[in-house]
């Protein structure tokens, strides 16, 4: 019982790590071929995540640097736990959720609007509201994907990716010079007003002033525990993961179908929402049409769930690699010397392609390995029929557990 | 006979599926102009064994000879050229396509001149010899209808003139009459004897004994991938065959008492519902199911067996009519008011519909009650008491190969059956409805399902049993309801005898009303 | 039915009235108000009072109410209220703008002339994927090869100086990317929406990662050999269609010239009726000997080479330079085309119109005020929406469309 537990765990540890490993090791190749140093680059990089700092004996860097880093990596990674949730809680429930940007976006434009109106409202109560307001907002927005799917058939890939366009253009529209949210003292930039310094969230690591590390954090690993929680543990999760896995007995044992999709959507849509108040409130205080263009942290989200394996720990976990990468590639953390910092943050996409390309299969990582003998996945069940081969369905095998090719797109 | 070369021959024929051994050095020959018969139960390999032969499968050891050459059959593609034609028990068609182009496909006539290097397709040829072999062979069919727009009886002949398009010597058909009304059956074996005197060699595979009589020169018996021995028709009865299928004398029958009905629990009234295409497939059925009797709904597939159990089942509502379960009305309520109201559904297809594969046995066996107390309050889950359910039931019904937290996919399809029947009968409902509760069951289960049944009607449970097989009719029916075209046309005692029940399945009794 | 017995005048007029007027022709009428309502102030009517139009559009939009209580034809219905009431808006703005603004606008000729350039890329990419979805594989890595489309295009015309060079390097690379989306998918079974992805994100990376690595911080030089436009010698000096197709991009006649060629494939020769029966039933495919997988490495490869064609036009097309993803999600919208488009190359074709005219129009709308033109970005997409919501009605996909063939 242990042991196979242990296994368990295990094995669903190994194969993102193996997958991790590669997806480096590919991009390092990358930048050998066109005449960069993958080594000191890669350094370079793991010291602007600011992990050097838990090796303080490894490396001669400077030590409140390398704690700034780190913090930023936190920062950075905190909301990647959310959207990467949102992204995960969809692929239960056997849908793809590809629009945790626009609910982002929505969530942090309603998030960014209540933060700096009511300017008399009691901070606590205020700030609760505005990121309440933007997750609530953030759940329609979603709803509507999982709406379409549901009254339509709508595939919700396509709903989703429109709908992140429409929330990015309109919130761009908003901010813009001339758009109704354009900040009083914004003169000409495309930006919202701020949000004062009572209502910012409490920094509890670092220097307020340099982005430390605020108690979204928090929010973020408190959300996670939830999420393990409604999926294993509550009816509601029971119901998400039957109908991911089989519509028809889902239906067929009184489940409403239609009905999941929507409600799960909402919860995808709640949870993206989240990542944008914690970013609004914990360190950006504003909101620009530029930041919203550029922002990837939704999109991050589907690497993050896919290299999660949908599990809350391992949404985590993908979370703080993405984060490190995110802050260790940024420009202003990077030594130009070993890398060009315009080329880092492209490096971070290649990555992130590569880890989706190889999580999307495992069999990569088990062929290396001559695993699938040893952990029992020979050939899946026997079949005495040419049906049957057919019907096999080995979920150990698929990342997107849920994930149900499905026609038409 | 035995002195020509045979057409075919598979020799020691070996096919593992991991641990699992499908077939087991078999053996198998055909002469040219013969009917070889292939005979088992479902899941003794006979299947298998032809994917093998038709290049579906490799086998993991033995040899294919034809004509007495040894061959390497890897694909379809080296079947086809080696004059291997195969009638498929599920039928292998593009639905959106017409006759015409399923039966060409793979080797299309082009036009001629630049058209031949395009690969221009020649339509007009395709269609002449569609209908040349059609009308040589008095096969009929429409050759510019859409494959999912004719019968299956068309589609079956659909299947063989593509075989015979492609010149085949040598034609397997897999379980061909499962699917074909009685009259349709008649004209298959017209058409295969026209065959076998046109020369063909033909593979018969079926689990039926009487067809296998009436059609075969020689019989191979197949039982858990090992083949039983061959014997010519002559001599050959139904007991000496169903003792080499099963092994002992088949009990065909389980024991039970005479019904003693009670009250009515279900009555359905003046029923209309549409089927997914949006046409009435249930026009205005109306039955009665009293406590503590088996009513069997017997019907040839297809004439709106499926959409009448979704809507007494709450899975599909109803366009018009009543459905009440003992003076409860749940037409068009959903699923939850039907089984509050104390209805029941072993479903048709286990793995679609009665089962989340992918779910443990506990949480499987939830699927009616997870949201009732003890399973779960205000919302979360009680996971010991939904253990202790499944340790329960697992016990209880016998269910082998896995305990409460293995996947359900990790069962034989018997034992994923009894988990379904243990969920369905634990919920103690009032009206049990089974909709083919054994197929693609072994013997050993199908007495368990059987006899199952038999104990919830002597339980004063009414049981509504909607079946395709004639035998598990008269096994368990205490009356019989014959479906055709959506409606009831008629009711039979359980001793009705199959030509009575067969004229009133396809039409006969409705067309005499 | 002449045997049916004769009726009275009376009934015989109903029966007539209830046939001419059937459900479905009230709701297409109901459109076809609502659109009529839509255009009446815009040239050459350039009507200045919203009145016409408000009028139109309530009765499309009753006429839809009407459809809408059919149960059978509910999207109609949905439809043609939504066409009638977005006319009401519509009209008003257009009224109470200048009637110079309104022809600057929909100056027509100019309309077709950019909606032709917005509808190119998303033509080529939509073609793509009719292909490769026929094939039963979907390709959710459209943009992204599209962009592989983008880079290579310009850098190849850069290093060898040659537009159709650069041309060839652009599709090669696009088809290169989708051989990796064609192992995992088909060889390796993958998800297909997730390999996709994963396609994507992989071309946003490889592109920025190499117009730093070889062009440096300051971008493409924007001095490369671009892919010229055909001057049409009478045409050009025509009013009207001298605008609107004098000077059109030789890719964009090709995209357009692909469109028959690519149907006619399809289902009239034997390669396109094998691609569809892969995509339909490969089981069945493969009972008759057909390759299923080589069919479908195909179908995917040259998916990725019509997509990057999409790339090399958005790119090379215009002044030769990259940006950083620059697609914009075209290759979705291109997806969203093939849905919509009924997995047909004509649809597509009508599809990407829809897309890329609304496009245009959206620029266009700066004239009346830059902020607004912003809001109408979204329009494109707002339409995607609902195009794949509600006009789709009983599309059907091929049958197995991304779903991986598991041979044994």
């Amino acid at each position: 019982m242990k042991s196979s537990a242990l296994k368990r765990a295990g094995r669903s540890a190994v194969i993102p790590l193996i997958t991790v490993l590669t997806a480096f090791v590919l991009a390092g190749l990358v930048m050998l071929v066109t005449g960069n140093d993958p080594l000191s680059s890669y350094g370079a990089i793991f010291d602007g995540t600011g992990l050097n700092w838990l090796f303080p004996w490894v490396s001669g860097h400077n030590r409140t640097i390398a704690a700034q880093d780190l913090q930023q990596t936190l920062v950075a990674a905190a909301p990647l736990v959310l959207t990467g949730l949102s992204v995960a809680f969809a692929f239960r429930v056997g849908l793809f959720n590809i629009g945790a940007q626009g609910q982002y976006t929505v969530a942090s434009v309603i998030a960014v609007w209540v933060g700096t109106v009511f300017t008399s409202m009691d901070p606590v109560i205020h700030i609760v509201l505005a990121i309440f307001l933007g997750a609530l907002v953030g759940a329609g927005w979603a709803a509507l994907a999982g709406w379409l799917k549901a009254a339509f058939g709508a595939h919700e890939v396509i709903s989703t990716i429109m709908l992140n366009w429409i929330a990015i253009w309109v919130a761009s529209y908003l901010f813009q010079e001339g758009g109704p949210l354009q900040g009083t003292q914004a003169l000409g930039n495309p930006v919202s007003n701020t949000i004062a310094g009572n209502l910012h969230l409490p920094v509890i690591w670092g220097n307020p002033e340099l982005q430390g590390l605020d108690v979204g954090v928090f929010l973020a690993l408190i959300v996670a525990v939830l999420y393990w929680a409604i999926i294993r543990r509550s009816t509601l999760g029971y119901e998400v993961r039957a109908v991911g896995h089989n519509p028809t007995a889902a239906t067929a044992s009184g489940m409403n179908v239609a009905r999941s999709y929507i409600v799960t959507m909402a919860i995808c849509g709640a949870f993206a929402g989240l990542a944008a108040g914690i970013d609004v409130f914990g360190w950006e205080f504003q909101v620009s049409s530029t930041t919203i263009s550029t922002s990837q942290v939704g999109f991050l989200g589907i690497a993050v769930a896919l290299l999660g394996r949908n599990t809350a720990i391992g949404t985590v976990a993908a979370a703080l690699l993405f984060g490190a990468l995110e802050t260790g590639t940024a420009a202003i953390n990077l030594n130009p010397s070993s890398i060009n910092p315009e080329l880092a943050p492209q490096l971070t996409l290649i990555i992130e392609g590569l880890v989706v390309l190889l999580v999307s299969t495992d069999l990569i990582a088990l062929r290396l390995l001559g695993l699938p003998r040893k952990l029992g996945w020979g050939k899946p069940q026997a079949a005495t029929a040419r049906g049957d081969a057919l019907a096999v369905d080995d979920p150990a095998r698929d990342p997107a557990e849920a994930l149900r090719p499905e026609p038409g797109l | 006979m035995t002195d020509q070369t045979p057409v075919l021959e598979l020799r020691a024929i070996t096919k593992r599926f991991g641990p699992v051994v499908a077939n087991d050095r078999v053996d198998f020959d055909l002469q040219a102009g013969e009917v070889h018969a292939l005979l088992g139960e479902n899941g003794a390999g006979k299947s298998t064994l032809m994917s093998v032969l038709y290049g579906l499968y490799s086998p993991t050891s033995g040899e294919i000879l034809v004509d007495g050459e040894p061959v390497r059959i890897g694909s379809p593609g080296d079947a086809i050229a080696h004059g291997i034609g195969m009638v498929h028990q599920h039928f292998m068609f593009i639905p959106v396509m017409t006759v015409t182009e399923n039966i060409v496909l793979g080797s299309e006539p082009v036009k001629r001149g630049s058209g031949a290097a395009l690969g221009v397709l020649d339509r007009r040829a395709s269609r002449r010899r569609v209908q040349e072999l059609s009308d040589r062979y008095g096969l009929a069919v429409d050759p510019d209808a859409r494959i999912e727009d004719v019968s299956v009886g068309m589609q079956q002949r659909v299947e063989i003139l593509r075989a015979l398009y492609r010149n085949a010597r040598i034609l397997v058909l897999d379980e061909p009459t499962a699917v074909l009304t009685a009259q349709e059956i008649t004209e298959l074996m017209a058409v295969l004897e026209r065959l076998k005197a046109d020369g063909t060699a033909i593979v018969f595979i079926s689990h039926k004994l009487g067809e296998v009589l009436e059609i075969a020169d020689r019989i191979t018996v197949l039982r858990r991938g090992r083949s039983m021995g061959t014997v010519p028709r002559a001599g050959a009865t139904e007991q000496s065959l169903a003792r080499m299928v099963v092994g002992r004398d088949v009990i065909f029958r389980v024991h039970k008492d005479a019904a003693q009905p009670g009250r009515t629990i279900l009555s359905v009234e003046d029923l209309h519902v549409r089927d997914d295409r949006d046409l009435e497939a249930v026009r205005g059925a109306s039955l009665t199911v009293r406590a503590g009797e088996i009513v069997a709904l017997a019907g040839v597939d297809g004439n709106g067996q499926s959409e009448l159990v979704q809507a007494i089942t709450g899975i599909r509502e109803p366009t018009a009519g009543r459905i009440a379960v003992d003076g409860t009305e749940i037409a068009g309520r959903g699923v939850r008011a039907a089984t509050a109201a104390g209805i029941a559904h072993i479903a048709e297809d286990r793995h679609r519909v009665g089962l989340v594969l992918p779910f443990t046995l506990a949480e499987n066996l939830a699927l009616r009650r997870y949201r009732q107390p003890p399973l779960s309050r205000h919302g979360w889950l009680n996971l010991k008491a939904i253990r202790e359910l499944a340790v329960r039931l697992v016990e209880a019904f016998d269910v082998r190969g896995g305990g409460p937290d293995s996947p359900a996919s990790a069962l034989s399809g018997g034992n994923q059956q009894k988990l379904c029947v243990a969920r369905e009968i634990d919920s103690d409902p009032k009206l049990l409805v089974a909709h083919q509760p054994t197929r693609g069951l072994d013997v050993g289960a199908i007495e368990f399902v059987h006899s199952s049944l038999i104990e919830q009607r002597d339980a004063g449970k009414a049981v509504l049993l909607v079946s395709l097989e004639s035998e598990e009719v008269s096994a368990l029916a205490d009356r019989v309801l014959v479906i055709y075209g959506g409606r009831i046309v008629a009711e039979f005692p359980p001793d009705v005898s199959d030509e009575e029940l067969g004229i009133a399945m396809t039409g006969g009794a409705a067309a005499a009303a | 039915m002449s045997i049916a017995a004769p009726l009275t005048p009376k009934q015989g007029e109903s029966e007539r009235l209830s046939t001419v007027l059937t459900t479905k022709r009230v709701g297409l009428g109901g459109a076809a108000l609502g659109l009529i309502a839509w255009i009446l102030p815009l040239p050459p009517v350039l009507a200045r009072s919203p009145w016409p139009s408000i009028a139109l559009g309530l009765l499309a939009a009753l006429a839809g109410a009407f459809v809408v209580l059919d149960p059978k034809h509910r999207r109609l219905g949905g439809v043609t209220i939504f066409f009638g009431l977005v006319a009401i808006p519509l009209a008003l703005a257009m009224t109470n703008q200048s009637a110079a603004n309104v022809s600057q606008v929909f100056t027509w000729s100019a309309v077709i002339a950019s909606g032709l350039t917005f509808t190119t890329p998303l033509l080529f990419g939509a073609l793509g994927g009719v292909i490769s979805e026929r094939s039963g594989v979907v390709n959710v890595g459209i943009d992204g090869m599209m962009l592989m489309g983008c880079y290579f295009s310009v850098w190849g015309a850069y290093a060898t100086g040659s537009w159709v060079l650069g041309m060839l390097i652009g599709m090669l690379s696009g088809g290169l990317l989708a051989l990796v989306h064609a192992y995992f998918s088909i060889h390796l079974r993958s998800n297909q929406v997730v390999s996709g992805m994963a396609i994507n994100f992989l071309a946003y990376g490889i592109t920025g990662y190499l117009l730093v690595a070889q062009f440096g911080n300051n971008g493409t030089p924007g001095t490369v050999p671009t892919v010229p436009n055909l001057v049409l010698p009478v045409i050009k000096n025509t009013a009207f269609f001298g605008v609107a197709f004098g000077r059109t991009n030789v890719l964009t006649w090709a995209a357009l010239l692909l469109v028959p060629v690519i149907w006619w494939f399809l289902f009239r020769t034997r390669a396109g009726l094998r691609l569809r029966a892969v995509g339909e039933h490969p089981m069945a495919a493969s009972t008759v000997g057909l390759r299923v997988l080589a069919t479908r490495y195909a179908a995917v490869t040259v998916s990725g080479v019509l997509a990057a064609l999409g790339g090399v036009y958005l790119a090379d097309g215009f002044d030769g330079s990259f940006n950083f993803q620059m697609t914009d999600g075209r290759g979705f919208i291109a997806l969203a085309a093939v849905i919509f488009g009924k997995w047909n190359p004509v649809g597509a074709l009508g599809a990407t119109i829809l897309f890329g005219f609304s496009s245009a129009l959206a620029y266009r709308m700066e004239t009346f005020s830059a902020t607004l033109g912003t809001l109408f970005q979204a329009l494109p997409y707002v339409l995607t929406l609902i195009a794949v919501a509600g006009l789709i009605g009983r599309s059907r996909p091929p049958a197995a469309d991304g779903v991986p063939y598991v041979k044994e």
